[in-house]
């Protein structure tokens, strides 16, 4: 009883003493606005919010609109019909060659760009500063010039077209993982490896044990971002792919182009922006969780 | 398990030394080989692949001869890419400038920063081509914004496919200032606030922070990211295709119909259009970096 009355006074008198200010001292971090700037912070923060989240408007209006015609601000009946429509044409197996495309593309990228990483981090890669301008170079490399020019190559090459995809989108993908770990690689301590060497640890050991776990969430973002760049392509699958592989992008394409499809092009567009969105959930929230963490 | 276990990371990389362990650099060099190997093919394969179609040297059918035909169109040529790099700046601009706000108000850090944090990690994730699809619906003249509204499809300007190229635009600006408020918040997020409150704590007022604290010490990586954007912009084909106007057509739009015509001719008219693009894409890029140089040269 005692105990707990003690513990309301400390409470309180720890809260008089943070409301206990200095003259002129209005008790929030200077930095913070107030007055017509906060207005001014307020507004541009509802504009900018609104400017990120409208887009995403007709997808959730469209998908389960049965009939909306022209004038009315809202559908007139809701309903599956899209779902229905996205469904016959295909939307499933898309949806699986998508997910199935993109795995693979992180599956190999993320691995490459660590190791990759790992040796533009330790001097003493001979031209590792030309290495490192080639591994980013697919990100500022027009994806149409070098696909009209690959996929001749690949054709020349008898490269299966399933193949020749998940090469170039792993080239695409590899500057995304090689950079993001290279930024974990930085803040990473050899110490931990070296450690554990010492006390006897084999070097495979070392690295599954001690080296792995340390870089998890790091390798967890970046599998997110090599995974994004196969999830969303559309060129290299509809060019190189050249039929081979339907993904997701591709049916929304064609859905697109046509008239009167408006629900089941929202409804296949909603189904490609929500496994992101998951994984994006999924990885921040590892990095949270992650005791070993670096920085 | 080895008795006596090797140590070799203690050699510094400014004191080399007579000892420095060749084996080091060949693991390294193998380390590495994995994402160079297809990155040389595809990159290196994929661009020179390019120029020998637009020269002439690759045909599908008949003999190998230089000859520089692909380039002879050159109003049109000079149209498309006056076009492309027209679209570029203004939605790379309009990105820049929205990105930059936005990666103020998520490193503000209060609530409002924290649903704008979660909005435009939204957008990053969302497939260019998804975009376009969306607002599609959003902006043509039968769309959600004209609903909302309640302006008639006649009196609706034409956002979508018309000559000012709004949606398309709108599009990558949308796309592309999410990417940049990330690039930004993530280089720079745990550095800036300590930086801000240090000048707010000596006196600097709102305006002069954002334009002597908060402005320069973005602005290396607000260029990195923007120069991405553009380069981007300028090779993109999905939302120029299915937002832009039939007429004229930006580089990439030309090249992929030429790619896809019967006509033999057109390859290498459509190679030419990619080599074209390469360039464009190196100089701006090229010019990008030499103005980070003098940036880190000014600090």
């Amino acid at each position: 009883m005692t105990l707990s009355t003690s513990n309301v006074d400390m409470e309180r008198a720890q809260r008089e003493q943070r409301e206990r200010r200095m003259p002129g001292d209005a008790g929030r971090p200077l930095s913070q606005s107030r007055g017509v700037m906060r207005t001014a912070r307020i507004v541009s923060t509802v504009l900018v919010a609104l400017w990120f989240a409208l887009p995403f408007l007709p997808l959730v209006l469209w998908s389960f609109a049965n009939s909306w015609s022209a004038p009315d601000v809202l559908p007139m009946s809701v309903g599956t019909d899209g779902l229905t429509a996205a469904i016959a044409n295909g939307a499933v197996a898309a949806f699986g060659d998508s997910l199935l495309l993109s795995l693979i593309v992180a599956a190999i990228a993320t691995p490459v760009g660590a190791m990759a990483a790992r040796a533009l981090s330790r001097h003493g890669l001979p031209f590792g500063r030309l290495v490192s301008v080639l591994l980013f170079s697919p990100v500022l490399l027009p994806p149409f010039a070098a696909v009209l020019g690959i996929n001749v190559v690949l054709l020349r090459a008898w490269v299966p077209p399933e193949i020749g995809v998940i090469l170039v989108l792993v080239v695409v993908a590899i500057p995304y993982t090689t950079f993001s770990m290279l930024v974990a690689y930085a803040a990473y301590d050899d110490g931990f490896d070296e450690a554990a060497r010492t006390l006897g640890a084999t070097s495979r050991f070392a690295l599954w044990r001690i080296h792995l776990p340390l870089i998890a969430p790091a390798l967890a973002r970046s599998a997110f971002l090599a995974f994004l760049v196969g999830w969303s392509d559309y060129l290299v699958t509809l060019v190189v792919g050249g039929g081979q592989l339907v993904t997701l992008p591709l049916i929304i394409a064609s859905s697109a182009s046509g008239i009167g499809n408006e629900s089941s092009v929202a409804v296949l567009s909603l189904s490609a922006v929500i496994p992101p969105l998951i994984l994006l959930g999924l990885v921040s929230r590892a990095r949270n969780l992650n005791p070993g963490r670096q920085s | 398990m080895t008795a006596v276990p090797t140590v070799t990371t203690v050699t510094t990389p400014l004191a080399p030394g007579p000892a420095r362990p060749r084996r080091r650099q060949l693991r390294a060099a193998l380390l590495v080989l994995p994402a160079v190997i297809p990155v040389a093919i595809v990159v290196i394969g994929g661009v020179g692949a390019t120029l020998l179609q637009s020269l002439g040297l690759m045909p599908l059918v008949g003999a190998a001869e230089l000859s520089t035909a692909a380039f002879d169109d050159t109003d049109e040529l000079l149209t498309s890419a006056l076009l492309s790099l027209s679209i570029a700046v203004v939605s790379t601009a309009i990105a820049a400038v929205v990105g930059f706000f936005t990666a103020v108000l998520i490193i503000s850090g209060n609530w409002g920063g924290r649903i704008v944090t979660v909005l435009s990690a939204a957008a990053v994730t969302v497939p260019h081509l998804v975009g376009a699809a969306t607002v599609g619906l959003l902006l043509s003249d039968s769309g959600v914004l004209a609903r909302l509204f309640g302006i008639s499809p006649d009196a609706w300007p034409a956002l979508v496919a018309g000559p000012t190229w709004f949606a398309v635009i709108a599009e990558y600006a949308w796309k592309e200032s999410a990417f940049i408020a990330l690039i930004i918040v993530g280089t720079l997020a745990t550095r800036i606030t300590s930086y801000d409150e240090a000048a707010a704590v000596l006196g600097a007022h709102r305006s002069a922070r954002l334009r002597l604290v908060l402005f320069p010490l973005a602005a290396p990586s607000l260029l990195v990211a923007s120069a991405i954007a553009f380069a981007y912009t300028l090779g993109s084909y999905e939302v120029a295709w299915m937002l832009g106007a039939t007429y004229p057509e930006p580089l990439s739009v030309m090249a992929l119909r030429l790619f896809n015509t019967a006509s033999l001719t057109a390859r290498p008219e459509a190679a030419a259009i990619g080599v074209i693009t390469v360039v464009l894409t190196a100089a701006v890029v090229g010019a990008a970096m030499l103005g980070l140089r003098r940036m880190r040269a000014w600090r």
